[in-house]
């Protein structure tokens, strides 16, 4: 599957780069092949428009904040986040003509994220994240990176419990138990919801990390996919400690997705600092980088297409729901045309 | 419009890099996407050839200049500027069959710089700058580099008194006064545009050195911008003390994202007055200001006028495209764009 091929991919809602990457002004991203110039209004809320002046073409990110408004960095023209010129500065007098337009974008701040959904009305809202809410909950920003691989490559990597042993015998993995853990999985409004119990090395490291001086232990996880590439694991240790991790993989184009990570800790800085936490699971997702960027980035949907074991029930089913998403649209548009 | 797919822009001379470029030996060089191998003959008269040796296709521009020939790097055959080759080192006997043949181009020598011309007769000749033989003036090579846009783009900045405020805020722009001035004359030609206008500017500390005006803060170009069609200009800058500043800047196309921009400059005062060193270094950062934007526009620059929006101070690039546009139909082509028809592959998919 490649993603630029199904409109159906422009009606959900992505994220594209820490709100405080905007700070300091605006901000180009590439988003399902669209260009994007994104920036603050005076509100502090972020907007987004196509990344081409319509007047001579040149990228809007290149150019300054105004007030509410990109000024584009070629001849000065200003154009708010509904794309609509707002001035010309060469203009002495008359309105402005109506032609002066650039397309625009919904955009929106959650999670510390600029989100950005191509398409409007989108599919499905932003996937909430409870723990987002509970103030016994601190959130750690991990990763905002290019990998070159597709982002359900990067999903069903996450639901895929027989990787472990190989991919990440150097972390958590255990090459002498190769068995996958068994799952259970339930269908959820936006995607699968996957209960896993999972044991895992526990190094020294991660051992400082979590508190618990186990060299095995176990990882009781609540698994949510919501289609098509955000995940979210909410793993429990047995001293209690939540770790939740959000895995985003949102599309650039049809080989390159924009990994963003972050977590929530239900323990505090003085127990676990935020750095080990990040350089642990920055070992952790090198080593999924490392074979992910090796993969075909046209995943296929079609069961046929490659070879499965009992362990890739969850993928499967990925698969079969976003066929089934392409499939439906395919069929509303032909309806509506 | 997609500068490799309108074959008429191959009836243009374009200079393609200095001549001091061959001293050392062969060069190569992409003009609309057809790759050159060049070099100086025996009389220090640049040749071009295909950069394919009709052997085993090994590019010529590896080799080395035998006489008034380029030697072939894999196996020594000879080339000379007609195409033929006149040296085949494996046959024993004096002559080589007619079929051992590359392409040639016209070349030729002027303004310090090599200029091809890929199908003959040119529409136009090289255009005339007569301050070059004018013993008044000195000539200061400025810049030779590779430019990831199309030279149309480059042309229409080169005449937009729009953008100096904006783009150039840094070096000579007034933000303050972004309304540009009016134009005093606007005189079309067949193949090209002559402009005249009178343009404020800032004197930063450089420039005040440059232009010998110590004190002045605040001065106006005098200038004079004549368009050579397809991609070449010159901008006459007479200040107000006497002094001229004209400067020659073609964007040759490489292939359809890419323009080898060449600039040099005509002075009519001397060294002692103002070094070529700071000359250059002034223009080089303009012309750096406008590079980062230029390369962020779209290089498949529609001739249409209903494509882009437009405003008031565009019109000689308007003009441009409309004369473009004319020269095209003049030849029977239909302009080519991105969007002008789908890519081969996609139709044999449907």
């Amino acid at each position: 599957m490649k993603v630029t091929d199904h409109a159906v991919f422009r009606r959900f809602w992505y994220p594209v780069m820490p709100l405080a990457k905007l700070v300091d002004g605006p901000q180009a991203f590439v988003l399902l092949q669209q260009p994007l110039a994104l920036w603050l209004n005076e509100a502090g809320d972020p907007q987004a428009v196509a990344d081409r002046c319509c007047h001579r073409t040149a990228k809007l990110s290149l150019g300054q904040v105004q007030g509410d408004a990109i000024q584009c960095p070629y001849h000065g023209w200003q154009f708010d986040g509904s794309g609509t010129c707002v001035k010309v500065p060469q203009l002495e007098s008359g309105p402005i003509p109506k032609s002066y337009q650039v397309k625009s974008f919904a955009c929106q701040a959650r999670y510390g994220y600029v989100w950005v959904c191509l398409d409007s009305p989108a599919l499905q809202p932003i996937p909430d994240i409870p723990e987002a809410r509970d103030p016994g909950f601190r959130q750690i920003h991990e990763f905002d990176e290019v990998w070159k691989a597709s982002g359900l490559r990067i999903m069903e990597n996450s639901f895929d419990n027989a990787h472990f042993s190989y991919v990440h015998a150097g972390t958590l993995g255990s090459i002498d138990s190769p068995t996958p853990a068994s799952v259970e999985v339930f269908d959820h409004p936006e995607g699968l919801r996957v209960e896993t119990l999972i044991p895992v090395l526990n190094p020294p490291e991660q051992q400082r990390n979590l508190g618990l001086s186990d060299p095995i232990t176990l990882r009781q996880t609540e698994r949510f996919w919501h289609q098509p590439f955000f995940y979210r694991v909410r793993i429990t240790y047995p001293n209690g400690l939540v770790h939740v991790m959000v895995t985003t993989t949102t599309p650039i184009d049809d080989q390159h997705s924009q990994f963003i990570q972050f977590v929530y800790r239900s323990d505090r800085e003085e127990d676990a600092p935020a750095a080990g936490i990040i350089a642990f699971d920055r070992r952790v997702t090198h080593e999924d980088q490392q074979v992910l960027e090796l993969t075909d980035p046209d995943a296929p949907l079609s069961i046929d297409g490659e070879e499965h074991m009992v362990s890739d029930k969850t993928s499967i089913m990925m698969r079969r729901k976003l066929a089934a998403l392409i499939s439906a649209d395919a069929q509303t548009s032909a309806v509506q045309n | 419009m997609l500068v490799t797919q309108q074959p008429i822009l191959k009836r243009f001379w374009y200079p393609v890099m200095p001549m001091t470029e061959l001293a050392a030996g062969p060069r190569p060089f992409t003009l609309l996407a057809q790759p050159l191998a060049l070099w100086l003959d025996q009389q220090g008269i640049p040749q071009a050839v295909e950069d394919r040796c009709c052997h085993r296709t090994a590019q010529l521009s590896l080799g080395q200049v035998q006489g008034d020939a380029i030697q072939c790097p894999y196996h020594g055959w000879q080339f000379d500027g007609s195409g033929a080759c006149v040296k085949v080192p494996q046959l024993e006997s004096a002559s080589s069959p007619k079929s051992y043949q590359v392409k040639s181009f016209a070349c030729q020598a002027r303004y310090g710089y090599v200029w091809v011309c890929l199908e003959s007769p040119a529409l136009q000749p090289i255009p005339e700058i007569p301050e070059v033989d004018d013993p008044g003036f000195r000539q200061i090579q400025q810049f030779d580099e590779t430019w990831q846009c199309s030279g149309l783009r480059l042309m229409e900045n080169s005449f937009d008194n729009s953008h100096p405020q904006f783009v150039h805020a840094q070096t000579f722009g007034i933000q303050a006064d972004p309304v540009p001035p009016q134009l005093d004359a606007f005189v079309e030609g067949d193949y090209g545009l002559k402009v005249n206008y009178r343009l404020p500017v800032y004197n930063n500390d450089l420039q005040k050195a440059n232009l010998g005006m110590d004190d002045t803060a605040l001065t106006v170009r005098i200038s004079e911008g004549t368009w050579y069609l397809p991609f070449m200009r010159t901008l006459k800058i007479t200040y107000p003390n006497g002094l001229i500043h004209l400067i020659f800047t073609a964007a040759t196309p490489i292939d359809d994202q890419h323009s080898q921009v060449v600039q040099f400059c005509l002075r009519n005062d001397t060294e002692e007055q103002a070094k070529a060193a700071d000359i250059i270094a002034f223009d080089r950062q303009v012309t750096l200001e406008d590079k980062r934007i230029l390369e962020s526009t779209d290089f498949d620059t529609p001739l249409s006028i209903s494509v882009e929006q437009h405003m008031t101070s565009d019109k000689p690039g308007i003009v441009m495209r409309h004369k473009l546009a004319a020269l095209l139909k003049h030849y029977g082509e239909e302009e080519q764009g991105q969007n002008s028809a789908p890519p081969p592959q996609e139709m044999a998919a449907v």
